[in-house]
């Protein structure tokens, strides 16, 4: 090592790569998807036009659709953070007594998870299908044809119906951080509370509850961040139908833009999900910046 | 394992305990649930279009109908998603992962100007939803000129890919002694030798949990691809599904070992890898 760099030379050459693309094709659309919120612009002409704030006057006053993808988003989102997380977080208290097949059994829940959110959607359909489908086959071999629906094309469930495919995806993440949670979760002090003769519902409420409350904090507030972005599985389940019953905000802006050639419009709807995102996260990484600092 | 003759016991106690055995049926109970689709989509590719209509959805295929595999792999083009996939996959990852380690290294051991606004910056790409910018991300790549191409393809996935990555890396980086780096630097070891020879060895357990969890991620990745990759010889395996479900639907044969072909990949390598994903997954969600 003949020629030497000084050592801040040497770091910016280091993190230059990683930080030129993140840059370049990360925030930089971010930034553009706000300023493109207050042009009018069908995505091929050369020059956009600047038309300030009537993209979002559009979006509030002139699209009926937008305020039922709101409406299904929210829905989406307290869904997402009650079901997943609450059937997760009873699971792993179940997996972490001392239980035969436990290795087993979580990888089986686990394993929706790291399939292809599109494959779960397809998986699903199938299972939904009106007329050879897993779901209406059972109701018929249980003697309930009463209950037959077309689950997907019936405007008043479909949105359910694709949460419970959503769930069958999701329960495994909660599972696993809850698991690695409570497997923190001080055994001597569990052990001490017994033979002070705490009973199995005090060590809980008492001493396993309060150990977990960084992991349902994290759980929570990643349901909420996922959920809010969905869009894979709308795409891939019902595209939005029937009758834009399960429209999303994630997808309504894709739309917008990629299909109807609206980019204003689209950008408009996509600022307004990006906001409702970032006052989430930016309380949530001052929490864990704090949280991490006090508890080293 | 530790097999039934241990089990359904309190610790330091010597009798069943009831309400285990409770509690174990009824998670063997959520687990039937849980691989039914499974069992369900596997059974339906084994069998041809007129016994999935003729018989029970329940019944196990009688004669095994191999041909929806061969017929979906052609009718899919499945050569080609599969090939764009691996393509994709194999430059994606590993690079990825080396551009995010070296930023790591950078901004957890060297002092940088700005180094902390930096990796602020970063961190907040961790939640940031890409989702919503498919559009200007499409206009971006396009201003390139790299619609329907790999690099096109790759370089915002490898975008998205950096802040997780920094951010684990960062954090596993910073705990390393002092005195390790400090030796090799006395000794006029410059911060790309101390990164290679140091500090990537140690981290080879960390980089492999983010490879395996980076390898499903781009693997499975969909809406990026819907918008890049446009032209159906550039497709990946997902978008080719998408495709094959719109055009096929009512061949539920072929459709269902379409899905099974899509799948089998990624679960090959978590039943193979599976305590990398959750090493992978906690350490960054959850430090004690």
């Amino acid at each position: 090592m003949s020629i030497r760099i000084s050592a801040p030379t040497q770091g910016l050459v280091l993190l230059a790569p990683a930080l030129l693309v993140y840059c370049v094709f990360a925030v930089y659309p971010m930034l553009d998807v706000a300023a493109l919120s207050f042009m009018k612009w069908n995505g091929l002409s050369p020059n956009a036009q600047f038309v300030g704030l009537a993209n979002y006057v559009q979006v509030f006053t002139q699209d009926p659709v937008f305020w039922q993808a709101v409406r299904n988003t929210v829905l989406w989102t307290v869904m997402s953070v009650i079901f997943p997380p609450a059937i997760g977080f009873a699971l792993a208290l179940a997996l972490n007594q001392n239980i035969p097949g436990r290795s087993p059994l979580r990888a089986l829940f686990y394993l929706p998870v790291i399939i292809a959110p599109i494959a779960v959607a397809t998986i699903w359909r199938w299972m939904y299908d009106p007329f050879f489908g897993l779901f209406n086959a059972t109701l018929t071999a249980l003697g309930l044809q009463g209950l037959i629906k077309d689950w997907l094309g019936d405007r008043n469930v479909a949105l359910y119906a694709m949460f419970i495919a959503s769930v069958w995806q999701t329960v495994g993440f909660s599972l696993v951080l809850f698991l690695a949670g409570l497997q923190n979760v001080s055994q001597t002090l569990i052990e001490a509370s017994r033979i002070d003769g705490a009973g199995r519902f005090e060590v809980f409420r008492y001493v396993t509850l309060p150990a977990l409350r960084p992991s349902i904090t994290i759980v929570l507030i990643l349901s909420i961040i996922n959920s809010l972005k969905a869009f894979d599985i709308v795409y891939g389940m019902t595209g939005g139908g029937p009758a834009q019953s399960t429209q999303m905000l994630a997808l309504w802006a894709f739309t917008q833009a990629m299909q109807l050639g609206d980019f204003g419009h689209g950008a408009a709807i996509s600022v307004v999900l990006l906001l409702i995102t970032i006052s989430i996260v930016i309380p949530y990484l001052r929490w864990s910046r704090t949280h991490r600092e006090t508890n080293p | 394992m530790n097999g039934f003759a241990r089990a359904f016991r309190q610790p330091g106690l010597d009798r069943v305990d009831p309400i285990l055995v409770i509690l174990w049926v009824a998670l063997i109970v959520v687990a039937i649930v849980w691989i039914a689709p499974f069992v369900f989509i596997v059974f339906t590719s084994l069998k041809a279009n007129s016994t999935v209509m003729g018989s029970s959805a329940f019944a196990p295929p009688t004669s095994l109908e191999w041909r929806n595999f061969a017929g979906a792999w052609a009718r899919g083009r499945f050569s080609t998603t599969v090939f764009n996939s691996a393509v994709i996959t194999t430059i994606k990852v590993p690079l990825g992962l080396l551009i995010s380690a070296m930023a790591a290294y950078a901004l957890s051991r060297i002092r940088l100007p700005a180094g902390r606004a930096i990796f602020l910056l970063v961190l907040f790409g961790t939640m940031l939803p890409f989702q919503v910018m498919l559009a200007p991300l499409f206009t971006l790549v396009n201003s390139f000129g790299l619609i329907n191409t790999k690099v096109g393809i790759i370089l915002p996935y490898l975008a998205f890919g950096v802040p997780y990555q920094v951010f684990i890396l960062h954090g596993f980086f910073g705990e390393v002694p002092k005195e390790l780096s400090e030796a090799a630097l006395v000794d006029g070891a410059s911060h790309f030798t101390i990164f290679r020879r140091i500090f990537l060895p140690i981290s080879l357990p960390v980089l492999a949990a983010l490879l395996i969890l980076d390898f499903v991620a781009t693997w499975n990745e969909f809406a990026m691809a819907l918008v890049i990759l446009q032209d159906n010889s550039t497709w990946t395996l997902p978008l080719g599904l998408m495709s094959f479900q719109s055009q096929f639907q009512s061949d539920y044969g072929q459709l269902n070992a379409a899905i099974v072909m899509t799948v089998l990949p990624a679960t090959i390598v978590y039943l193979i890898f599976q305590r990398y994903f959750v090493s992978g997954l906690t350490s960054g969600a959850i430090k004690e």
